[in-house]
């Protein structure tokens, strides 16, 4: 005979067991989800381009970023972290990726926007690559759910040539 | 409970609960609401249990007969003799005689 | 006298039924979480967000699922490491990559979400990036909520004590 304390603990199991069912299921949905992004950036200005004292290279700039991320958003979507990525290749390194800047987006309603912003962190190459360098700017995006696997995807945007020499004193 | 009932209150149990969950899904997912989803399916949960876990009536509905004590006594147990699967007291039967 | 002796006598051999029984429960327990070690190549293949750095992604109390492949590191990724000399591994966004052409090595830089500075503070010594070997294992899944009851468990070990000891008498006490 089965008494209480025995079916609590059956339910409690089954309920369980159900939500993480639950969960599986809602964030297996998503993958079906196919987005379809429009960004745009724009570099206004470069504010500094000078050598460091370590002699690494150093960029600073503003720039015009707009973009549509609304068809990201599904049911089972927490936020989306998105961020604008500085990519080039170097005689010694065959990838160096640099964020610039990034942005959480936690609705749907204010996944479409445009912004003119100094970059928040500054590019900094490992040596001194930059003069002349042609780099590329790729968004990048991660989609946190409320439950179940993370997705994360890019979009390359523009290409920005800098300089050939330095723009700032040392 | 009672046997029959014991059968009724787990198989409500697991339905109760499935069609909680398949409801909560269905329903979040065309509200586009995932926390619309979970609401539903706590309170499917917390209803599954308030039917399911405590000793209801009418889970009794065909109580057990218990033997009465009078019973008993007209019909007493047989007796046991000095074989016992317990060695040790029969070590101490042994003993004891 | 003799009473008192097979009361005990009675009880022993249900009661050590009982912690076999609890043995092999936790036998099968151990056996599933090393295979998941296995499985996502990685040494903690679940772990339990600690600091609000990453908010509001991640709060305090969730759980990360984690794997570890030889795939290349990129921006963006959430990953969990080891600083030389600490064993508490943090768990922070990546956001910046250097690849070496030669060897394949690289440089990264971390970052939490709701941390205003990047994470060389909370680098060893003089060091400038993370590599490779650092990274115990990379974020792919999330469930919120579920891991609280393990910073509650470590936080406040009374209630660890507590039921541990309920537990306990329960094992005790059921008659199955």
């Amino acid at each position: 005979m089965h008494s209480a304390v025995q079916r609590a603990n059956a339910l409690v199991t089954i309920a369980a067991i159900l939500l993480a069912a639950l969960c599986t299921a809602a964030s297996f949905l998503d993958s079906f989800n196919s987005p379809s992004v429009q960004a745009h950036v724009e570099v206004v200005k470069i504010n500094r381009f000078k050598r460091q004292l370590d002699g690494n290279d150093e960029v600073k700039m503003t720039l015009n970023i707009s973009m549509n991320l609304e068809s990201i958003f599904t049911w089972n979507t927490k936020q989306v972290f998105v961020f604008l990525a500085a990519e080039y290749e170097t005689e010694k390194n065959s990838l160096n990726q640099v964020s610039l800047w990034d942005h959480i987006v936690q609705e749907k309603e204010r996944a479409s926007f445009r912004v003119k912003v100094p970059t928040k962190y500054p590019l900094i190459d490992q040596g001194s690559n930059l003069r002349g360098k042609k780099i590329g700017l790729v968004l990048h995006w991660h989609v946190m759910p409320k439950s179940g696997r993370m997705i994360r995807d890019k979009m390359p945007l523009s290409y920005l040539s800098l300089p050939n020499s330095y723009t700032t004193k040392s | 409970m009672d046997w029959q009932g014991q059968k009724h209150a787990e198989m409500l149990m697991q339905i109760f609960l499935v069609a909680s969950a398949v409801a909560a899904f269905a329903i979040g997912y065309f509200m586009r609401d995932f926390r619309l989803m979970m609401l539903i399916y706590a309170g499917g949960v917390v209803l599954t249990a308030l039917v399911t876990v405590p000793n209801w009536p009418f889970f009794n509905r065909q109580p057990l007969k218990w033997l009465d004590p009078s019973e008993v006594e007209k019909h007493p147990k047989p007796q046991v003799s000095s074989n016992t699967t317990f060695s040790s007291s029969k070590k101490k039967s042994s003993k004891n005689k | 006298m003799d009473c008192i002796k097979s009361f005990r006598d009675v009880k022993i051999r249900p009661a050590l039924i009982q912690l076999l029984n609890l043995g092999i429960l936790i036998c099968s327990a151990l056996v599933l979480w090393k295979g998941l070690m296995c499985m996502t190549a990685c040494e903690s293949p679940v772990v339990v967000v600690l600091t609000g750095s990453m908010e509001p992604g991640f709060r305090r109390g969730d759980i990360l699922f984690l794997h570890m492949n030889k795939e290349p590191i990129r921006a963006g990724e959430i990953v969990v490491y080891n600083v030389d000399g600490r064993d508490i591994p943090i768990v922070h966004r990546v956001i910046k990559v250097h690849e070496r052409k030669d060897t394949g090595e690289i440089d990264i830089l971390t970052k939490g979400d709701n941390n205003p500075v990047d994470d060389i503070s909370l680098y060893s010594g003089g060091q400038l990036w993370l590599n490779r070997h650092h990274i115990i294992g990379r974020a792919k899944g999330y469930l919120p909520y579920v891991g609280y009851l393990t910073i509650i468990m470590t936080e406040t070990p009374m209630i660890k004590y507590a039921l541990i000891g309920v537990m306990a008498l329960l094992v005790m006490t059921t008659k199955e």
